[in-house]
């Protein structure tokens, strides 16, 4: 399923793929699989995701 | 004093070649780290990479052994076909690592690693156009060391064009995908 909480969250940012990939130390493409739903990462990295965009883990990751 | 045959240095060529291949590589990231870097995602994708080149090369290892079993001789030396099961799984490796997005690594340098990538392709077309041109490239039903050349420029080239297609699939899909 597509993280498009994440991605509107980054967007809201004025981030791009590349530019949040840097902050939290991975690749751009994983970034994209994040939010294209075709990954799911580690707590650690949701964690660095949320810290990156000012977001809690329910924010982001918790699905409704 | 020590004499080298002709096949003892085919050996030391290769060991050269591997030792270089892996020093260069190495010195080609970023940071100048010995490491290359990959994160969680990169790490499982190429797991999953590892072990299935794993299983390639147990499969055509297990065919070498039948063909030599049933006493079924190949034109080729027989390091050659040893050396051809690293490269088939070397390949395997590199195309799902290249098209799953775990190629490069976090700290690789893109440029770097192509010139490297050019000059080895150089460094290994040269023996074999001297080797061609003189016929010893496959001579009386026997193949020259410099097929050990070929098949390492045959791997540069697979390797050139899955780069090649992957950047242009990503490209019609959107970087942003």
């Amino acid at each position: 399923m597509k993280n498009l909480k994440l991605k509107s969250a980054r967007a809201a940012k004025d981030l791009s793929q590349e530019d949040l990939a840097k902050i939290c130390g991975v690749s751009r493409q994983t970034i994209s699989a994040i939010e294209k739903g075709d990954y799911n990462p580690t707590i650690n990295l949701c964690i660095a995701i949320c810290k990156a965009l000012d977001k809690t883990l329910d924010e982001l990751f918790w699905e409704e | 004093m020590l004499a080298i045959t002709r096949m003892g240095s085919v050996a030391i060529g290769i060991l050269v070649g591997l030792v270089l291949a892996v020093i260069l590589l190495k010195a080609a990231n970023q940071n100048h780290k010995m490491k290359t870097e990959y994160d969680e995602r990169q790490k499982i994708i190429r797991g999953k990479a590892y072990q299935i080149a794993w299983y390639v090369m147990v499969i055509y290892e297990v065919l070498m052994m039948v063909l030599h079993i049933g006493e079924i001789s190949l034109p080729v030396s027989e390091y050659v076909l040893h050396f051809g099961g690293v490269l088939v799984s070397a390949i395997v490796l590199a195309v799902y690592c290249i098209w799953k997005d775990v190629y490069w690594g976090l700290n690789s340098n893109r440029r770097r690693y192509s010139i490297i990538f050019l000059a080895t392709g150089l460094l290994n077309a040269i023996p074999v156009y001297f080797s061609a041109k003189e016929g010893t490239l496959f001579a009386n039903g026997e193949t020259g060391p410099q097929l050990v050349n070929l098949m390492v420029l045959i791997m540069l080239v697979v390797l050139g064009i899955t780069l090649i297609a992957k950047d242009a699939a990503d490209r019609n899909a959107g970087r942003e995908g």
